[in-house]
C-alpha cells in the first residue's frame, strides 16, 4: 500500500507561499521586502485554486511563488539591509543613552541616500540577473525612461533627492544624445497626456512618454517612496544601456558635460560627445563659421528688405518644388501579391538612412513661444544639424539671430496679428534689436507650426508647408502607433470604402429624408419589414410575398403613369420613386439575408455545448463592442461630413 | 550659632513693629533707611543673610540680655493689653510671644517674608509687600521718587547693582569682591582666583634613588629583545596601510566633499552576455498600450466627444470609466495643458509592476464563427416539412392529441371538448364521437396494422377503442372481429384473478361503452383504476400499455386487445411513471419517470438499462424505428438524444426552445425527428442513424415551424408524422391542428 498523501505537503500548497510568510522566512520588514521586489522583478502570482494553496482560514490575498522566495534568500541586498537595520538601532540606542557623540559617529556611518542621492550598495548585479542580456534590457526600457523623463521633470522631495533628479536629467539626456547620434527614433505622436517617442534601438522598439514642461500636480495618494526605489533601480539601469549604446557607436561614455552650460539652461547643449570622428567637428566648425560680422548682416538685410514685399508668395512656392523634389528620392518599392494566397509578409519600410537624415538640409528656427526641448530633441535626431531659437529659450543654439539668412525653416505656434501696418512702422529699429514686429516675415524661408515636424517625422516626408501655415485650422494630427486592423475605422481613410453596405444604404437613405419628403419612406419601410417578419411567422415563403410585394409596386406606378397621362403633366416623381424604390428593395435584401444568417446562426448555435457556447457569447459581445463603438465614429464623422457638406453649399 | 540668630530674629520684630508705627511716613523712612545704607553700604548689608558681620552680632547680644529678663516678667503679667478698636470695644492684643528655647531649626526663614515664591509685583497695589513669621505686615520699604532717583544716578553709591532683592524688595548690593566671584563663575572659570588647577608633578618615587634593588631577580632575556607581538602588530598596520584599510585623518567635511565628487564606474555589463532561458514561471511585465488616435492633442473631430458623453463620463466615478481621459482638440500646441494625471498614472503603473498578480491568459484570437459546427446546408437534407398545408379548424378548445392513420390517409385528434375526430388529409372533418362530457381526451392512437382500422382513445379513466366507419366493408369487419374477439376471452381471464387474491379487483373492467357510441362507431371501453394520460401500441397491434401517473402501484397497465385482459407489470416504480412504450423490435419495455427512463426485458422479467437524461422532468419520449436510440423531450427546455449503445447520459443535448417541451416523436420511415414546445413552435430536425456501430448518429437542426398561437402559456401539445412521407401534424393549445408540409 503506497502512502497516504497529507493535505498541504505537495503540489500547489508547496508552491506558493503568502506574502507574510515570505517576509518572516526572509527576516526584513515589508518596506525591505517591497524594495527587494521590486528591484529583483518579483511579482505575486494568482495561483489557480486559492484554496488549495492557503493553509489558514482567513484567505490571503497575495501569493509569492515559493521558487521566487527562495532565490531572494540568497540576495547580497539582503546582507545590506540587514547591516542598515542594526546600524539604525545602534544610532537609537546611543539616542537613548544620552550618548550624542556616540550616536554622531554612527551617523557618519550610515548612508542616507534621500541625503546624498548615493546608497551604499549598488545594483549592478541584480541588472545583470535580470537582465542576462542587453536585448532584455532593451526590451524593458519603457518604463524605466518613461519613469525617468518624469522624474527628470518632478520637484525634489523628501524622498527623491535633488542629486536624484538631476542624475535622472543627466542619463535623459545622454540617452537623447545617443538616438540623435544613431537616428534610432523612429516615431513621435503629440497626445494630451505627453509626447510619445518610439526609438527603435538594436532592433526593439522603445516607447515612452515624456510630459510637457510644467509643473506636475501631484494627487495625495502618491507614495514617493515606491516611486523612488524604481527610480533608483532604473538609474543604474539607463546608466549601464548609456555605457552601452554609446560604446557600441564608439563614443566615450559619459560624455563632456559643461555645468556653466548647463546652468544657462542648454539641457542637450551641455554635452559634448568625444570619440566620434567626424560629425560632431562639422557641426562645431559651421557653428563657429556662423558668426555673421554686424556690416554684411546689414548689407544683406537691407537687400532683404527691398524684395521683401515681391516675393513673398513666390518664395513659398519654389519651397515646395525644392521639397517634392526631394520626395521622389525615397519612394520604395511595394511588394504588392501578384496572385491571392501567398502569405503576408512585412513590407519594407524606410526606417534607416532615409529617414535619418529627413531634415539634414534644414536650419531651423524656433520662435519663444514654441517648446524648445521636443523640438530640439526630434529635430536633431533626424538630421537636422543647425536648430537655433530665440535666446530666452536658454543656451545652446545653432543661432539666436532670428535674422540670420541660413535659416530655412521657422518653426512658429502663435496666431498672424492683424495690424500689419504697425508692423511696417517699426521695421527700422527691426535691425538692431534683431526682432521682428508681430506679422513680419523674413523672406526666404517657410513659417510653420510645429505639429508640421511631428507629421513629417510620422510620415517619413516633409509634408506639404501650406497646411501648418501660421494661423491655418491644422490636420488633424494621427498617432503613427495605431496598426489598421481589418474591419477596424480608420480615420484617414474615406468613409465610403469603410462602411458597410447597410449602413452605407441608411445613410443614404437619410439623406434622401432630409432632402425629399421626410420621413414617410422610412416608415413605410419599417411597416413592410414588420410585415414580411410576420409572414416568416406563419410560414408561407418569403419569395412569394416579394413578388407580390413587387408586382403590387409596379401595378401602382402602371396606375400612376396612366394617371399623369391623362393629366397631361410630366413623369416627374416616378425617378425619384423608382431610385427611392431600388434602394428600398436593396435594403429589403439586405433585412432578410441579415434575417436569414441569424436563422442559420441560431441552428448552429444549439449545436454547440454549454462551455463553447459560453465562448462564443462571449467573443460576439467583445466583437459587437468593438464595432458598436466604430459605427459611433463613422455616423459622427457621417454627420460632422455633411454638416460640413452644407455649410459650403 | 543659635544665639546671634535669634538676635536677629528679635531685630526684625523690632524693625517691622517700627515700621508699623510709622505708616504715613513711609517717604521718609526710606530716605533714612537709604542713609542707612550708604552708612553700612561699603562694610555690608546688615539685612542680607549671607554676610554677617561681627558688629551684627554684638548688637544682638545686646538685645539679648534685655529679651531675657522681659521674659521673666511675663509670667506674673498678663501677656496682653486691652485697647480700644475702631467701634470702641475692647480688644485683646497680645504681646509678641518670644520663643525662649534654643532653635536649632536651620529650616525657618530668619529673614520673614513669608509669601513665599511669588512675584512682588503682586503686591504692587500695597503698602506692604508681605508677611513676617508672626503674620505681621512687612511694610514696603521706602523708595525714592523722582528726585531721589535723580540724585542716585548722579553719586552711584558703592555696589549698586540696580536689582532689587527678591526677599525684601529693597535694592540689592553687591561688593566688588562678590562680583568678581560671579564673573569668574559666569565664565566658568575657578572661584578661587590663585588656584592652580595643574600645579608640577612632584615625582616623589623617581626622584628619589634606591639604594637597594626591589627584587634580586636577574634582568629577563626579552628586555633585550625586540617584541615578535609588537613585530606582528605592526606588520598588521603596514598591511592595512598598503591595502587602503587605514587611510591618513581627514576632516569629515573633506571626506564629505570627496565622497560626493567620486565618480560612478562606468563599465559593459553585458560585456559577456549569454542568454539564459527564463524560468517556465516567468512572466514578463506587459507593455502599456501604445496611444490611439483619441488621446492626440488635435484628433479628429469624430474621435471627440459629444456634450452628452462628456456629461456622462464626468458623472461616473473615477474608477469606472472606461477610458481615464476625456479627448480633447486644440488648436494650437502652445495651448495644450499640463497632464494633471500624469504622476498618478505612472505611480499605478509603478504598483502593477511590482503587486499585481500576473497571470498568463490565452486569448483566443480567433473567428467566434470558426467555432459553430458546420452544419450542412437544409437544402441537402431535404425533404422535410417546411410550410402549413392545412389547418383543421372544429376542436372547440385545446386539442391535446393527434394521430396519423397506419395508411396515412387519415388524421384522428382529440381536445378538451371530450369528443375525437377523424379528418381527411385535405382539413375535412370526416366523424366525431363524444366519448366524454367531463373528461378532456388525452390520447388518440391508431392501430398499427394496416390490415384493421382501428382507433384506441382516452378519456379519464377510460379507454376507447373505435373502428370509424370511413373504410370498405371487409377492412370495418376485420376490425369489429379483433375488438370483439376478446369477449370470448374475458371471463377466462377474469377467473384466476379472483381465484389469485380471493375478492381482487381486477386492474380494467372491459365493457361496451353503450348503444349510442356503439352507433357511432366506439365498440369497446376499458376502465382502469385512475386517469390515463399517454397511451402506446406495441407494433403487432395486440398489446397496449397506458400511463396514468396518479395510479401509484397500478400507474402503468399493459392491456391485451385480443384476450380484453389488463396487466400491471410493476408492483411498485421510483418516481411517477410518465410514459411508457414498447421497442420497436424486441420484447423491451420502455417506462419514463420523471428524471430517469428504465428499459425492462418483458420475456425475461428483468431491467436491462437505466437511462439519465439529465432533465428534471421528462414531459415524453421516443423509441428510434431502429431501436437502438431515443428522443427525450422535458418540461426544463431540452431535447435529448439518447444513444442506447454509448452510455447512460444523453449522446445529444439540443436547446433550441424557450419554454418546455411536450412532445417528441420520430418519423416511422425517413431520417427526421420533431419536437413541439410550449413557446408555439415546432422544430424538425434531421437525425441520421447508421447501421454501422463505428459511426454516430448525425443530428442537424434543420427547420423551425412556427404557426400556432400560444393559449395561457400552451402552444403544442403534440405532434405526429405521416407514416411515409415528410409531413407532421400538430396539435395546438389554440383548437387548431396544422399540417406541415
Amino acid at each position: 500500500m503506497p502512502r497516504i498523501k497529507k493535505k498541504g505537503q505537495a503540489g500547489a500548497a508547496k508552491n506558493y507561499v503568502t506574502r507574510n510568510q515570505a517576509i518572516r522566512k526572509l527576516q526584513i520588514t515589508l518596506p525591505d521586502f517591497r524594495k527587494l521586489c521590486i528591484w529583483k522583478g518579483i511579482y505575486p502570482r494568482e495561483p489557480r485554486s486559492k484554496k488549495k494553496v492557503s493553509k489558514s482560514s482567513t484567505n490571503s490575498t497575495t501569493f509569492y511563488y515559493a521558487k521566487d522566495i527562495q532565490y531572494l534568500l540568497h540576495e547580497p541586498l539582503l546582507q545590506k539591509f540587514r547591516d542598515q537595520k542594526s546600524l539604525e538601532k545602534k544610532i537609537s540606542k546611543a539616542l537613548g543613552r544620552g550618548d550624542v557623540t556616540d550616536a554622531a559617529r554612527l551617523e557618519g556611518n550610515a548612508a542616507r541616500p534621500e541625503k546624498t542621492g548615493k546608497p551604499r550598495y549598488t545594483l549592478d548585479h541584480v541588472i545583470r540577473e535580470r537582465y542576462p542580456t542587453f536585448i532584455d534590457a532593451l526590451r524593458d526600457l519603457d518604463d524605466c525612461l518613461s519613469m525617468l523623463f518624469l522624474f527628470a521633470n518632478l520637484p525634489s522631495t523628501s524622498s527623491v533627492p535633488a542629486k536624484m533628479i538631476a542624475r535622472c536629467e543627466r542619463l535623459t539626456l545622454e540617452f537623447q544624445h545617443y538616438l540623435i547620434a544613431s537616428h534610432s527614433l523612429t516615431k513621435s505622436f503629440l497626445s494630451i497626456k505627453g509626447i510619445y517617442y518610439q526609438a527603435n534601438i538594436k532592433g526593439e522598439d522603445v516607447l515612452w512618454l515624456v510630459p510637457y514642461k510644467f509643473n506636475q500636480r501631484i494627487v495625495g495618494d502618491v507614495d514617493f517612496r515606491i516611486m523612488g526605489t524604481f527610480v533608483e533601480f532604473y538609474m543604474t539601469l539607463l546608466s549601464f544601456v548609456n555605457f552601452k549604446l554609446y560604446t557600441s557607436l564608439g563614443l566615450k561614455y559619459p560624455p563632456k558635460f559643461d555645468q556653466l552650460k548647463d546652468e544657462n539652461a542648454a539641457e542637450l547643449g551641455a554635452f559634448t560627445l568625444e570619440g566620434l570622428t567626424l560629425v560632431n567637428e562639422e557641426q562645431q566648425k559651421q557653428i563657429e563659421d556662423h558668426k555673421p560680422d554686424p556690416k554684411v548682416q546689414a548689407a544683406v538685410n537691407k537687400v532683404l528688405k527691398q524684395i521683401d514685399s515681391k516675393a513673398a508668395n513666390g518664395d513659398d512656392a519654389d519651397d515646395t518644388v525644392e521639397v517634392e523634389g526631394e520626395e521622389g528620392n525615397d519612394t520604395i518599392d511595394k511588394f504588392e501579391p501578384a496572385a491571392p494566397g501567398g502569405d503576408v509578409l512585412p513590407q519594407p519600410s524606410n526606417i534607416g538612412g532615409s529617414q535619418g537624415s529627413l531634415f539634414s538640409n534644414c536650419t531651423f528656427y524656433l520662435s519663444r513661444e514654441t517648446p524648445r526641448q521636443p523640438l530640439e530633441f526630434i529635430l536633431k535626431a533626424f538630421g537636422c544639424k543647425r536648430v537655433g531659437w530665440d535666446a530666452v529659450l536658454g543656451d545652446g543654439a545653432f543661432t539666436t539671430n532670428e535674422l540670420d539668412p541660413a535659416i530655412t525653416h521657422q518653426i512658429v505656434d502663435r496666431p498672424p496679428v492683424q495690424n500689419a501696418v504697425e508692423a511696417e512702422t517699426e521695421g527700422d529699429d527691426n535691425q538692431t534689436s534683431q526682432k521682428l514686429g508681430a506679422n513680419r516675415r523674413v523672406p526666404g524661408r517657410v513659417y510653420l507650426q510645429p505639429q508640421w515636424v511631428w507629421d513629417s517625422v510620422n510620415d517619413g516626408e516633409l509634408k506639404e508647408p501650406h497646411l501648418y501655415a501660421p494661423g491655418t485650422s491644422l490636420p488633424p494630427h494621427l498617432s503613427p502607433f495605431v496598426k489598421a486592423m481589418p474591419g477596424a475605422y480608420d480615420p484617414t481613410m474615406p468613409l465610403e470604402d469603410q462602411e458597410p453596405e447597410r449602413e452605407a444604404l441608411e445613410a443614404e437613405d437619410d439623406d434622401e429624408e432630409v432632402t425629399a419628403e421626410g420621413m414617410d419612406i422610412a416608415e413605410d419601410d419599417d411597416a413592410e419589414d414588420d410585415d414580411a417578419e410576420n409572414d416568416d411567422f406563419e410560414g408561407v415563403s418569403e419569395d412569394e410575398e416579394e413578388e407580390a410585394d413587387g408586382s403590387d409596386d409596379e401595378d401602382a406606378e402602371r396606375q400612376r403613369e396612366l394617371e399623369a397621362e391623362l393629366a397631361g403633366s410630366s413623369v416627374k416623381s416616378k425617378s425619384i420613386s423608382k431610385k427611392a424604390k431600388a434602394k428600398e428593395d436593396k435594403l429589403k435584401a439586405l433585412s432578410k439575408k441579415s434575417r436569414d444568417d441569424a436563422e442559420e446562426l441560431e441552428r448552429a448555435k444549439g449545436m454547440l455545448s454549454k462551455k463553447k457556447r459560453k465562448l462564443y457569447e462571449q467573443m460576439i459581445y467583445t466583437n459587437t463592442k468593438k464595432n458598436a463603438a466604430d459605427e459611433k465614429l463613422r455616423a459622427k464623422r457621417r454627420r460632422l461630413e455633411k454638416e460640413g457638406k452644407r455649410a459650403k453649399a | 550659632m543659635a544665639p546671634p540668630r535669634l538676635a536677629k530674629k528679635r531685630k526684625d520684630v523690632a524693625e517691622s513693629d517700627e515700621s508699623d508705627d510709622g505708616l504715613a511716613g513711609t517717604a521718609l523712612e526710606g530716605v533714612l533707611s537709604d542713609d542707612e545704607d550708604n552708612d553700612s553700604g561699603s562694610e555690608s548689608d546688615p539685612n542680607s543673610e549671607d554676610f554677617n558681620d561681627p558688629d551684627d552680632d554684638d548688637i544682638g547680644k545686646d538685645f539679648d540680655a534685655t529679651s531675657v529678663s522681659s521674659a521673666d516678667d511675663d509670667e506674673s503679667k498678663p501677656n496682653y493689653k486691652v485697647v480700644k478698636d475702631a467701634n470702641g470695644n475692647e480688644r485683646y492684643e497680645y504681646a509678641e510671644i518670644d520663643p525662649v528655647y534654643d532653635s536649632d531649626d536651620s529650616d525657618a526663614n530668619e529673614k520673614g517674608n513669608t509669601i513665599g515664591n511669588i512675584p512682588l509685583s503682586f503686591y504692587d497695589s500695597y503698602p506692604h509687600i508681605g508677611y513676617d513669621i508672626n503674620g505681621k505686615k512687612i511694610m514696603r520699604p521706602a523708595t525714592g521718587d523722582a528726585l531721589d532717583a535723580l540724585l542716585e544716578t548722579i553719586e552711584i553709591p558703592k555696589g549698586w547693582t540696580g536689582l532689587t532683592d527678591p526677599q525684601t524688595g529693597k535694592p540689592l548690593e553687591l561688593t566688588r569682591e562678590q562680583l568678581e566671584l560671579l564673573r569668574r563663575l559666569q565664565t566658568s572659570q575657578i572661584p578661587e582666583e590663585n588656584y592652580d588647577p595643574y600645579p608640577d608633578l612632584i615625582p616623589y618615587f623617581t626622584s628619589i634613588e634606591e639604594k637597594m634593588p626591589l627584587s634580586s631577580a636577574p634582568e629577563p632575556k626579552r628586555r633585550f629583545l625586540p617584541s615578535k607581538h609588537e613585530a606582528k602588530r605592526i606588520a598588521k598596520l603596514v598591511r592595512a596601510i598598503k591595502e587602503g584599510r587605514i587611510l591618513p585623518y581627514k576632516p569629515p567635511e573633506e571626506r564629505e566633499r570627496e565622497k560626493g565628487e567620486e565618480e560612478e564606474v562606468h563599465y559593459d555589463i553585458w560585456a559577456n552576455e549569454e542568454a539564459q532561458e527564463r524560468h517556465i514561471m516567468h512572466i514578463a511585465a506587459p507593455k502599456l498600450a501604445p496611444p490611439g488616435y483619441d488621446l492626440s492633442y488635435n484628433p479628429p473631430p469624430e474621435y471627440l466627444p459629444t456634450q452628452e458623453e462628456k456629461e456622462a463620463w464626468e458623472k461616473m466615478d473615477p474608477e469606472e470609466r472606461e477610458k481615464e481621459y476625456l479627448p480633447a482638440k486644440f488648436d494650437a500646441l502652445r495651448k495644450v495643458p499640463g497632464y494633471g494625471e500624469f504622476v498618478k498614472e505612472r505611480f499605478e503603473r509603478s504598483l502593477d509592476l511590482y503587486l499585481a498578480p500576473r497571470v498568463r491568459k490565452n486569448r483566443l484570437n480567433i473567428d467566434p464563427n470558426s467555432l459553430l459546427p458546420k452544419l450542412p446546408s437544409p437544402e441537402e437534407l431535404k425533404p422535410f416539412p417546411t410550410v402549413c398545408q392545412a389547418i383543421f379548424k372544429g376542436h372547440e378548445g385545446r386539442v391535446r392529441t393527434v394521430s396519423f392513420s397506419p395508411d396515412g390517409e387519415w388524421i384522428a385528434s382529440g381536445g378538451d371538448d371530450g369528443t375525437v375526430r377523424v379528418w381527411s388529409l385535405n382539413g375535412h372533418q370526416e366523424w366525431v364521437a363524444r366519448i366524454s362530457t367531463e373528461e378532456p381526451v388525452q390520447v388518440v392512437r391508431w392501430r398499427p396494422n394496416k390490415d384493421t382500422f382501428i382507433l384506441a382513445a382516452v378519456a379519464g379513466e377510460d379507454l376507447f377503442f373505435a373502428v370509424p366507419p370511413l373504410v370498405s366493408d371487409a377492412l370495418e369487419k376485420a376490425s369489429r372481429d379483433v375488438i370483439d374477439l376478446g369477449f370470448g376471452h374475458a371471463t377466462n381471464g377474469a377467473v384466476p384473478m379472483t381465484a389469485d387474491g380471493a375478492k381482487k379487483e381486477p386492474p380494467a373492467k372491459w365493457s361496451r361503452p353503450g348503444s349510442k357510441l356503439e352507433a357511432a362507431g366506439v365498440l369497446l371501453k376499458a376502465t382502469v383504476r385512475a386517469s390515463i394520460k399517454t397511451l402506446s401500441w406495441h407494433r403487432r397491434g395486440d398489446f397496449l400499455c397506458t400511463v396514468s401517473p396518479t395510479g401509484q402501484r397500478s400507474s402503468v397497465a399493459i392491456h391485451t386487445l385480443s384476450k380484453h385482459l389488463s396487466q400491471i407489470p410493476f408492483r411498485r416504480l421510483p418516481g411517477l411513471a410518465q410514459a411508457a412504450h414498447f421497442h420497436p423490435s424486441r420484447p423491451y419495455f420502455f417506462v419514463a419517470t420523471q428524471r430517469m427512463i428504465r428499459c425492462y426485458d418483458l420475456q425475461r422479467q428483468e431491467l436491462v438499462k437505466i437511462l439519465q437524461p439529465g432533465a428534471r422532468w421528462i414531459s415524453g419520449f421516443d423509441v428510434h424505428p431502429g431501436g437502438d436510440n431515443l428522443i427525450v423531450g422535458s418540461y426544463d427546455r431540452r431535447l435529448l438524444w439518447h444513444d442506447l449503445d454509448l452510455s447512460t447520459r444523453p449522446y445529444k443535448t439540443m436547446r433550441f426552445h424557450t419554454e418546455a417541451v411536450r412532445a417528441v416523436r420520430y418519423h416511422r420511415a425517413l431520417p427526421l425527428f420533431a419536437d413541439a414546445s410550449d413557446d408555439g413552435s415546432l422544430q424538425i430536425f434531421h437525425g441520421k442513424v447508421v447501421s454501422d456501430l463505428m459511426e454516430n448518429a448525425t443530428i442537424v437542426p434543420v427547420k423551425m415551424l412556427k404557426g400556432h398561437k400560444i393559449v395561457s402559456k400552451l402552444g403544442v401539445l403534440d405532434v405526429d408524422w405521416h407514416p411515409r412521407h415528410p409531413w407532421c401534424i400538430s396539435a395546438g393549445a389554440d383548437g387548431t391542428c396544422r399540417l406541415w408540409a
